[in-house]
């Protein structure tokens, strides 16, 4: 950690008596500003702290610029978002299962303003009823929701719903509010390192996965995916399919409870969506289900 | 014979019947927007009415990405999403209710019962797994790849813009 100036110090003194009343507001402008600054966004002066036993992945973390991440920056932190996810629920023992999810979801990612990342899909094994993205082009989805699909294009709506998260930079955009709001309150307290508070945005990163955004980000995945995959070939239809029988699905059911708590109701985006897509849907046609060639789970 | 099973348990059977038109059991549901009622479910079919929005329905079918309403005594086709199911089913009718009224989203937590699902505090508590992150990384696949098999089924890409219309009434 390099040395504080006086100057930094004095900032620090100024606003340590602000930040608990105002801290969640995430107001970063003013003074705070110029420390956020100094911690997070120059990559060069800290993460030397962190001792590795892993070194390369560590230190890519910690010398995440928060401020401005870079795309290898957010490929770091959906990586490590994924891994813990995988911590809790491994994949699916299944490589072709695994093999056939990636190639349909490449395929619709391949239609998004993203080409260009390392785009990863997975199947794991959990019999909830969810589906999970990560910064920098990470998506998993649960065996339970898997089983619940019956043809490829429904894959392809749920993954392309999936693929506009990390488009539009829905879960990277709370992390970063975190962090920075972390690294305002953390370091004027604890004088913390830039690693840890990296460490915390991204392990709380994997419950962000799962929640806090708000509504409206989620309308817009269920609005752009069924574009991606109508764009990939797919009939346009999928994921309002799966929308449809998710509004029949008992809201008591444990296997539900995750999904019913971090996204709107399944009857609120069914309605978004066809009020979104109003007769531009109709417009699409000769899309294909591809029922025969959809990878079924035992 | 498989028909008695599926209006017993409607969920069931509405996840094995997307290809193949069967018999369902009695369901309702609001019409979202103004549509064209066709006599079969594709869109060249002909027209035999309309129905208005919040107009009240029974849907009797299901075929495909396509609904079979009966409306004011008129029965024909519209596109799934021009209909919204009313949403039921048998023992869980205070919870749907519950959901509904609620109109989640907004971080309402629906109590559970039944088998505990995976919860928001497994994957706050979920410790980093590089095994796993490995294996998943060993299946991606190149665009390239993954456009042989798009074309494999017939897949092509497509030019259509996103949709215009705002989020949000």
């Amino acid at each position: 950690m390099n040395q504080m100036t006086l100057k930094q110090a004095m900032t620090l003194a100024v606003c340590t008596s602000m930040m608990w009343g105002t801290a969640a507001a995430l107001d970063l402008k003013g003074v705070l500003k110029d420390v956020v600054n100094d911690q997070m966004g120059d990559t060069n002066k800290t993460g030397q702290a962190a001792p590795a036993a892993n070194a390369s992945s560590q230190d890519k973390l910690a010398n995440i610029n928060w401020k401005d991440p870079s795309q290898e920056d957010e490929i770091a932190v959906g990586r490590n978002v994924t891994g813990t996810i995988l911590g809790a629920v491994p994949l699916v023992n299944d490589a072709k299962l695994q093999q056939y999810v990636n190639k349909v979801g490449r395929w619709v990612a391949s239609q998004s303003e993203r080409t260009s990342l390392p785009w990863h899909f997975g199947v794991i094994d959990s019999s909830d009823v969810n589906a999970f993205a990560a910064p920098g082009g990470y998506v998993l989805i649960t065996k339970g929701l898997y089983q619940r699909l019956s043809n490829e294009a429904q894959l392809a709506g749920v993954l392309g719903h999936e693929i506009a998260h990390v488009v539009q930079r829905h879960h990277l955009k709370v992390m970063q509010k975190q962090a920075l709001m972390d690294a305002g309150t953390s370091f004027l307290k604890e004088k913390i390192s830039k690693n840890k508070i990296t460490q915390r945005a991204v392990s709380t990163g994997a419950e962000i996965s799962a929640r806090n955004l708000d509504k409206s980000a989620e309308y817009e995945a269920d609005s752009m995916g069924t574009v991606l995959a109508a764009r990939a070939g797919y009939d346009a239809y999928g994921l309002a399919e799966v929308l449809q029988e998710m509004e029949l699905l008992p809201s008591n059911d444990g296997s539900v409870a995750l999904l019913f708590q971090t996204h709107p109701h399944p009857d609120d985006r069914v309605a978004q969506l066809s009020l979104v897509s109003g007769d531009q849907i109709d417009k699409i046609s000769g899309g294909k289900t591809l029922e025969n060639r959809f990878y079924k789970l035992k | 014979m498989i028909k008695s099973s599926m209006i017993k348990k409607r969920l069931l059977a509405l996840l094995t019947v997307f290809a193949c038109s069967s018999a369902m059991a009695a369901e309702t549901g609001v019409v979202l927007k103004p549509d064209q009622l066709r006599a079969d479910a594709f869109s060249d079919a002909k027209v035999v009415g309309n129905v208005s929005k919040n107009d009240a329905v029974d849907i009797l079918n299901k075929k495909g990405a396509w609904l079979q309403i009966k409306s004011s005594g008129k029965t024909g086709w519209v596109r799934l999403l021009t209909v919204r199911r009313n949403s039921a089913s048998g023992n869980n009718i205070a919870g749907v209710v519950g959901v509904a009224t609620g109109r989640s989203g907004t971080g309402k937590v629906v109590s559970t019962t039944g088998i505990r699902g995976l919860s928001a505090e497994d994957l706050k508590t979920a410790q980093f797994n590089e095994t796993e992150t490995k294996k998943l990384e060993s299946y991606a696949v190149s665009a390239d790849e993954a456009k042989k098999y798009a074309s494999s089924g017939g897949l092509s890409s497509q030019q259509y813009p996103y949709f215009l219309g705002g989020a949000q009434p």
